[in-house]
């Protein structure tokens, strides 16, 4: 009997873990976005809960925003959901690759323009606490 | 009120633009014109040389003696000025806005920097409305208009250091700053803020009369 309860604990944590870990994999949890590798800030970081934005904005599809450029063009159907805005865009320009600050601004405000829905002016996104 | 803003930040900054650039052509064309008609001797005595040296001798803080003779006010003139156009070009948003319109990019200033240079600008447009009130030879050519457009003047800093701050409704306050900014810059050519366009032309023309018809210095 014992034996089989310790049995029971190990499968449930087992489960347990998988169930957390794959949530994680899937959804960000961040309420603010990344924003180390601009070092120190000159604005309030802007708030971005990633998983509210999409589901009010009623996004399904991670490459709406997590695009793949190869030679200045996006390509159709790819999505690169597995990496940041900052894995690509360094803070300087790089040709036709706008710098990581102005990739946020772009990305973010090009569709709140086109939808007429969210924030647009600068202290709309960078609150002060 | 993102329409609003979309509005004030897009049409109504190319409309403002506009008239400004056109107004400005119009209103030195205007004083040319009427120069020619009415002072025909003046502009035969027009001297570049002479212009010049006038104009540079006044561009330089406290080099005129009537400059020296006030120096609170030449300090807060100087400042003024030059922070007016500082803050307009290097405060970080503005270029912020310009780079995601046209791709242009340059040096900004920090941002707790333009705080306080935007609060000393504050601070002059009220040094400039109490001058008025106090000094008698001031407030001998002063109207209500002096003040309203000293406000005008005010306002884009006012609104924009409560934006900043965000202080207020943060998006009524920036849609105010844009729009307070739009106005300044439609009044300028048909204001007395035209001394922006005209300055130079005066202080030529006095800069020619000094320098080639007395022989000399006009400061």
């Amino acid at each position: 009997m014992r034996h089989k309860l310790h049995r029971y604990i190990i499968f449930c944590s087992v489960v347990l873990c998988v169930t957390l870990c794959s949530v994680s994999a899937f959804a960000q949890e961040d309420t603010y976005l990344k924003v180390d590798a601009f070092g120190s800030l000159e604005r309030p970081v802007s708030m971005f809960d990633h998983d509210a934005h999409n589901e009010k904005a009623m996004i399904e599809d991670c490459a709406e925003c997590h695009h793949v450029y190869e030679n200045g063009k996006l390509v159709e159907g790819e999505s690169s959901e597995d990496r940041g805005c900052a894995d690509c865009h360094t803070l300087k320009a790089q040709g036709n690759q706008p710098g990581l600050r102005m990739a946020y601004h772009k990305q973010c405000k090009s569709c709140h323009v086109e939808k007429k829905k969210g924030p647009v002016a600068c202290g709309e996104c960078h609150v002060k606490r | 009120m993102q329409d609003v803003y979309l509005l004030v930040s897009g049409p109504l900054a190319w409309a403002a633009w506009t008239i400004f650039v056109l107004g400005s052509i119009y209103k030195i064309w205007s004083t040319l014109n009427t120069a020619k008609q009415k002072d025909q001797v003046l502009l035969n005595y027009v001297s570049f040389k002479y212009g010049m040296r006038s104009i540079i001798n006044w561009s330089i803080p406290f080099n005129t003696v009537n400059m020296r003779l006030h120096p609170l006010f030449t300090g807060v003139a100087f400042f003024f000025h030059i922070a007016f156009f500082a803050l307009l070009i290097f405060v970080s948003a503005h270029q912020i806005m310009i780079e995601e319109g046209f791709g242009i990019g340059w040096f900004t200033i920090p941002d707790a920097v333009a705080d306080i240079i935007a609060f000393a600008v504050i601070g002059a447009c009220i040094f400039f409305g109490v001058r008025r009130v106090v000094r008698p030879e001031v407030s001998y050519v002063t109207d209500w208009t002096d003040f309203a457009l000293l406000a005008l003047v005010a306002a884009p800093f006012v609104t924009g250091v409560l934006a900043y701050h965000q202080l207020g409704d943060y998006l009524t306050m920036v849609i105010l700053h844009m729009l307070s900014a739009e106005l300044l810059l439609v009044a300028i050519p048909f204001t007395r803020l035209s001394h922006m366009l005209l300055a130079p032309l005066t202080r030529a023309y006095i800069g020619s009369e000094f320098g080639m018809v007395r022989h000399v210095k006009d400061w």
